[in-house]
């Protein structure tokens, strides 16, 4: 039994040592944007959460080989999980090792302004000042990256915007016409149901396109406000806004809006039910308009596709021209890891990529650019991509980035349990409501 | 009896396999056990909360209960198709005379699918939209009724979850429990037809008593893996919807990397150690009671 004791205490110790590992480690002044000294060229890592395939890397890998020509022995090694819960799994774990590379992925989570409050991320509005390229940047590309005092950490590389996707042909062979208020969709999914027709093509399985849908109504009822309380227990879903959402969820749920078994539903399974004709509705961004607006949509529905904004309500708080447009997932640069090659790759990085990344087709999130629109482009490509030009002040937070992740997991989970009818309004409210009282202090003392 | 010079040897052999099991087995044990008494996100100073975690997790908290009956519900349908159908299909070879190992290879071949294979194969079985294998199958044979999303009913999830898990491992025990039934002699077997048993009889009173041992191992095999559980479930549902399919495992390991709550996911996978060893401990008393009545 001694034994035991002693081999216990041990284990112990070795785990304190190693935990302590974790929770430490030096960081350097995230304020210091200029960095002194020579430009020692080495190999950098940025950990990211992209399509390996897609332009953000392809260009990247680009420039990086094009500074590596006039700066032997740089090398940018890019190590990409693009399936978001495996990779903030890895970017936690690293987090904790204090093992982060020089350059990371992640969203304005609680979770990313820790780490910020803990000096481990460089000032990024400082840096894009000291780089001569902020005032470039479209604002609402940067609010986005923003936290909730208004510091900026992360560096955007996207800008998109959400639209309902719809299918003309279904709309008229069901009677019904594009919703002029959010709260004309049930009725529209009932009468497309008694058509025949699926309403929404939903990829239910990843949850945050279902999450989309809670964060509609409070923006309209009480604009952008109501997130940033609700997720620090400020506000409740018994108020006003949030009651709004939960019973128009459950109609939702209640006129069958989405697809049969859609938790269970992948992301291609909702984007093919759309493209085939089979759904009249799906909820996307422009990341999208390669496969929904250009000649590689299925020929039986592209002369059918429209979009279509976010619907006001009556007495909108927010206007028509305010919805979803995420500037994507950010790059925070590594304050422990960041000297002058760092900071002299990044200069030459983010001055060639807007115009690198407009050439393909996609929104830069600077506004010194402009998209070109592919030679297969339908009209619908360069409809949507105008829309940018015209959006207003207030912008909608999805609310997968905006709540600390206990609280944000239960909500995806009993979200899908109210759209479902699994459990009435009521439990949805109490249940999300104790939830957010109970977890939110930790993050947000 | 062996020689000292033997004995030694014997240690000397042991002495390396036994290090690394301390150090991969028994140290995270003992760190978890440790952890379990903090309250750390991984990136901030960890706070001491004496026995808070165990107290949250026993009285408070209604995920950890609805994981642990769920995982229940998957350990007993695992066991039973798992154990059940190995025991079937073992007893149904011994009678065959020829395909035998054909029937082996098929049975045996689940075992070695990658679990994202099978994880996504099955949730093509149970879709809906677009219909799957199986809601196709009962549209065919006239029980249209029946056809539901599987894996989208609160009702039917934790069944459909827990069965491709039974499917893919019942090869595996088929093969260990027919190699038991193998070594019944057959002298004894012949014996009792000679006095006039039954095909049950036969099977009860001589070949199960026979192949008890091996029995028992396949069992506490399947226990513990039944209770380990984790992949194929958080592939095909995450634990949704809601927490119908949720098991101790995957709730663990979302409190550990999504929530980054650390401290309470140690507590929790002190519990499945603590689950484990009692179930083992159960099935040990069990069925040695049963051998001694």
């Amino acid at each position: 039994m001694k034994n035991l004791f002693r081999t216990a205490a041990v284990a112990a110790a070795a785990a304190i040592a190693l935990a302590g590992c974790g929770g430490g480690g030096t960081a350097s002044d995230p304020s210091n944007v200029s960095p002194t000294g020579e430009v020692k060229p080495r190999e950098i890592s940025w950990l990211l959460s992209r399509p390996a395939d897609g332009a953000v890397i392809n260009i990247m890998k680009k420039i990086a080989d094009d500074y590596a020509k006039d700066h032997p022995g740089f090398s940018l090694n890019l190590i990409t999980t693009p399936d978001r819960p495996s990779y903030i799994q890895k970017l936690e774990t690293l987090a904790a090792a204090n093992k982060l590379p020089e350059l990371f992925d992640t969203d304005a989570t609680p979770f990313a302004q820790q780490l910020a409050k803990q000096g481990k991320m460089v000032d990024a509005e400082k840096l894009l000042k000291s780089l001569d390229v902020y005032d470039d940047y479209r604002p609402s590309a940067l609010d986005y990256q923003r936290f909730d005092d208004g510091s900026l950490h992360m560096i955007p590389f996207q800008f998109e915007l959400e639209f309902v996707w719809y299918n003309k042909a279904l709309l008229q062979k069901a009677g019904v016409s594009v919703p002029k208020s959010l709260d004309d969709i049930p009725a529209m999914c009932t009468a497309l149901r008694e058509a025949g027709i699926t309403p929404i093509a939903l990829d239910g399985q990843d949850q945050w396109p279902l999450e989309r849908y809670a964060a509609y109504q409070p923006f309209r009822e009480a604009g952008p406000d109501f997130i940033q309380k609700l997720k620090k227990g400020e506000a409740k879903f018994t108020d006003p806004a949030g009651q709004k959402t939960v019973e128009w969820l459950a109609s939702l749920g209640k006129a069958k809006c989405f697809q049969d078994g859609f938790s269970s539903q992948g992301y291609s399974d909702a984007q093919n039910q759309f493209t085939s004709g089979q759904a009249a509705m799906y909820n996307i961004g422009t990341w999208e308009l390669p496969s929904l607006a250009t000649d590689k949509l299925n020929p039986a529905v592209r002369e059918d596709i429209d979009f279509f904004t976010l619907p006001t309500t009556a007495g909108s708080a927010t206007a028509a021209n305010e919805f979803v447009s995420p500037s994507g997932i950010g790059m925070a640069v590594n304050a422990k890891t960041y000297d002058p090659l760092v900071s002299d790759f990044l200069k030459f990085a983010l001055t060639k990529y807007p115009a690198e990344y407009a050439a393909t087709g996609a929104l830069s999130p600077t506004t010194n650019v402009e998209t070109a629109v592919p030679a297969n482009a339908t009209p619908l490509y360069k409809k949507a991509l105008e829309m940018a030009n015209d959006l207003g002040d207030k912008q909608a937070m999805p609310w997968d980035t905006q709540l600390d992740p206990t609280t944000n997991g239960r909500l995806q989970q009993e979200l899908v349990l109210l759209v479902q009818g699994n459990i009435t309004p009521e439990e949805f409210t109490s249940t999300m409501d104790s939830t957010i009282a109970q977890n939110a202090p930790k993050f947000f003392k | 009896m062996l020689p000292n010079r033997s004995r030694l040897s014997v240690l000397v052999f042991l002495l390396p396999p036994l290090l690394l099991y301390g150090v991969a087995v028994l140290f995270p044990i003992m760190q978890s056990l440790f952890l379990s008494f903090f309250s750390w996100n991984g990136i901030s100073d960890m706070e001491f909360v004496g026995l808070a975690n165990y107290v949250r997790m026993l009285t408070a908290d209604d995920i950890f209960w609805r994981s642990f009956f769920n995982a229940l519900g998957y350990l007993a349908i695992c066991l039973v198709l798992q154990l059940g159908g190995a025991l079937v299909v073992a007893s149904l070879l011994t009678s065959m005379r020829r395909g035998r190992d054909l029937i082996k290879t098929l049975y045996l071949l689940p075992a070695v699918i990658s679990t994202v294979a099978i994880a996504f194969l099955f949730v093509r079985i149970y879709s809906i939209e677009p219909v799957g294998l199986l809601n196709q199958l009962l549209h065919w044979i006239g029980l249209g009724a029946l056809e539901r999303p599987w894996l989208s009913d609160i009702n039917t999830v934790l069944a459909a979850v827990s069965a491709p898990e039974g499917w893919r491992f019942t090869g595996l025990y088929m093969l260990i429990l027919y190699a038991a039934l193998l070594s019944v002699p057959q002298e004894l077997e012949e014996a009792a037809r000679l006095d006039g048993a039954s095909r049950w009889q036969l099977f009860t009173k001589i070949r199960f008593p026979h192949i008890m041992p091996v029995w028992i191992t396949t069992t506490i095999m399947a226990t513990t893996y039944g209770l380990r559980g984790f992949d194929i479930p958080y592939l095909m549902t995450n634990g949704g919807p809601g927490q119908s399919s949720e098991l101790l495992t995957t709730y663990m390991y979302k409190t550990a990397f999504t929530s980054t709550d650390f401290g309470y996911a140690s507590t929790i996978a002190v519990f499945i150690v603590v689950e484990c060893l009692v179930a083992v401990g159960l099935i040990l008393f069990m069925l040695k009671r049963k051998a001694d009545a």
